[in-house]
């Protein structure tokens, strides 16, 4: 059972001259959450979908996609069968209400009828969308329409799962809701592949994660492991240049990594008590002490910033 | 894990999945969307084929009412069928993004398309038949082989949809469509034998009309209509049994396209 469920080698995709995918490499176990990290443009939302081809990879004899064993461009229903999908944007059938959203999609799935209405009961339950089963889907709140889609994808007990940006605009509480949704569905020993924008995200449910940037790795890990191994722990930002200047004798002296390339100026140091000295010499309000996290990492890696829109 | 031990639905059910969701959409709505389907050729028989009938009296050997009413046995499907694959089809794939859904479910492009096709083609029995009771109440046909009518509906259903689907797939704007239905589906409407028989136009235009698949289904509804068959309308069928698999297959590469990246 060492096999991991996912195994990507040298993928790459193009859509003409623009190169989506650029030679990524990756392996998924089983009952483990992984995560594409990146700004929009990376190339996750592309990744995503070579898996079960709704987009074709570019042909490249070093490529190799492998989904429950399976190369998806080959035995694509095989795949999907066992596989459950959020897309990106919602696009339930709005001309449906919610509990024949859910019954189309049962029989689409092959789900015989007789375990479908138990299924979309358990599913309702589970998504806390019981009250809304006769519902039109344009009368639901965008959290909502979230979880639905969420309960389409589960609607096969799928073995994977396949999210792109599952939270992404949604309220901090619809937020945890779902994280939690995620974590027990791991438990159960589904496999889980994400992409997002929020480090936070990664942060709660990942085990491990890629950080992608023009269609490639930048890097790969454990986020926590990452953040400790490769920035410091702490930052101070400083938000006018001036100030800076007023400090930067003292920055100078201590162990610390000034990024002054953005409009903020930020400085980086594991050495907590030195930040706050500094501080102290700051006036409040114009400065900010926290912990560092995967956005500093991929501001230290890329020198942009993660939600750059691009 | 072994291949072999993957089950996923068979062709059967893909197909048929695929055709429920279009199904259920449908019938949704029953009053709004299963009146018109009687309401229109009552319309139409009533002010065109008894009040202009009127005035024309007798056209190829039956009452121009009766001439009509044959016709659009058939325009009715033809409507059907090409607003549900162009139209229909075009807000499913760019507004409703309703196939990217589909699409990740074990099915597979072909599946959504053929689908979809045989779903048109449903349309089009349905909506001949629906004209069928009409005529049937209103006495204009009598009860006979005129009843398999609707079967030539399904058929029309699938030539316009597979002809429909192939534009859908090149069109960019949902505006486009304009020019499909004033220039494509009007015009066969009027030439194809609907509303006055082809031999009445100039001669040199009259092999054009055979071009189009309408004046095809047309000709084999006269066909059950009056009774007589006869030996060339053997080419009527041979170009409908051509046109659906040839047009479907090139509406279903060119589709691919835009549902694949």
């Amino acid at each position: 059972m060492h096999d991991p469920i996912i195994r990507v080698k040298n993928l790459y995709k193009s859509y003409g001259e623009l190169v989506a995918v650029n030679n990524l490499s990756f392996e998924v176990r089983k009952a483990s959450c992984f995560g594409f990290l990146g700004p929009n443009g990376a190339g996750k939302t592309t990744l995503m979908k070579t898996l079960y081809n709704k987009a074709t990879r570019d042909k490249n004899p070093e490529t190799e996609v492998c989904v429950f064993g399976l190369d998806p461009q080959r035995d694509e229903l095989s795949i999907k069968a066992r596989t459950g999908v959020v897309p990106q944007e919602n696009n339930l059938d709005d001309e449906l209400n919610v509990i024949r959203n859910l019954n189309v999609f049962a029989r689409l799935n092959g789900v015989p009828r007789v375990k479908a209405d138990e299924r979309i009961r358990e599913l309702l339950e589970f998504m806390e969308l019981k009250e809304k089963k006769s519902a039109k889907i344009t009368d639901l709140s965008g959290g909502m329409k979230r979880r639905l889609t969420i309960a389409r994808s589960l609607i096969n007990k799928p073995q994977l799962l396949i999210l792109d940006e599952p939270t992404t605009g949604l309220d901090p509480q619809v937020r945890h809701v779902i994280w939690n949704k995620l974590r027990s569905l791991k438990k159960e020993g589904v496999t889980i592949l994400l992409t997002t924008h929020y480090m936070e995200e990664a942060f709660q449910i990942c085990d491990r994660i890629i950080i992608m940037d023009k269609g490639g790795k930048v890097m790969e890990g454990n986020p926590a492991k990452l953040l400790k191994e490769n920035i410091e722990e702490y930052v101070l930002e400083i938000h006018h240049k001036q100030y800076f200047t007023k400090v930067k004798d003292k920055v100078n002296s201590i162990n610390a990594r000034v990024d002054d390339s953005h409009e903020i100026i930020l400085v980086y140091s594991s050495d907590l008590m030195s930040l706050k000295d500094i501080s102290m010499l700051l006036p409040a309000g114009e400065f900010f002490l926290r912990q560092s996290n995967l956005e500093d990492l991929f501001l230290k890696i890329t020198g942009r910033k993660l939600n750059e829109s691009q | 894990m072994k291949a072999s031990s993957i089950i996923y639905p068979n062709l059967f059910n893909r197909l048929f999945s695929v055709w429920f969701r279009h199904y259920r959409v449908y019938t949704s709505h029953l009053i709004s969307n299963g009146l018109p389907p009687f309401i229109e050729p009552l319309l139409f028989l009533v002010a065109i084929g008894l009040g202009l009938g009127n005035h024309i009296g007798i056209m190829q050997g039956m009452p121009y009412i009766e001439f009509l009413a044959t016709g659009i046995l058939l325009t009715s499907a033809m409507y059907t069928s090409a607003f549900e694959c162009s139209y229909g089809t075009f807000i499913r794939l760019e507004y409703e993004k309703v196939y990217d859904g589909m699409l990740a479910t074990p099915i597979t492009v072909n599946d959504l398309i053929i689908g979809e096709i045989i779903w048109a083609g449903t349309k089009g029995f349905f909506f001949s038949f629906c004209v069928l009771i009409v005529v049937w109440v209103m006495g204009v046909l009598p009860i006979g082989i005129i009843a398999l009518a609707p079967i030539l509906g399904f058929f029309t259903g699938l030539m316009f949809a597979v002809m429909s689907l192939l534009i859908t797939a090149f069109v960019k704007t949902i505006n486009h469509f304009n020019f499909y239905f004033t220039g494509v589906l009007s015009p066969m409407f009027f030439f194809c034998g609907v509303v006055f028989p082809i031999t009445d136009l100039p001669s040199f235009i009259q092999p054009v009309s055979y071009i189009f698949p309408l004046t095809h289904s047309v000709i084999l509804v006269r066909a059950l209509a009056t009774g007589i068959f006869e030996q060339n309308m053997i080419w009527s069928i041979i170009y409908i049994a051509v046109f659906i698999p040839v047009v479907g297959w090139f509406s279903i590469q060119a589709l691919k396209k835009r549902l694949i990246d």
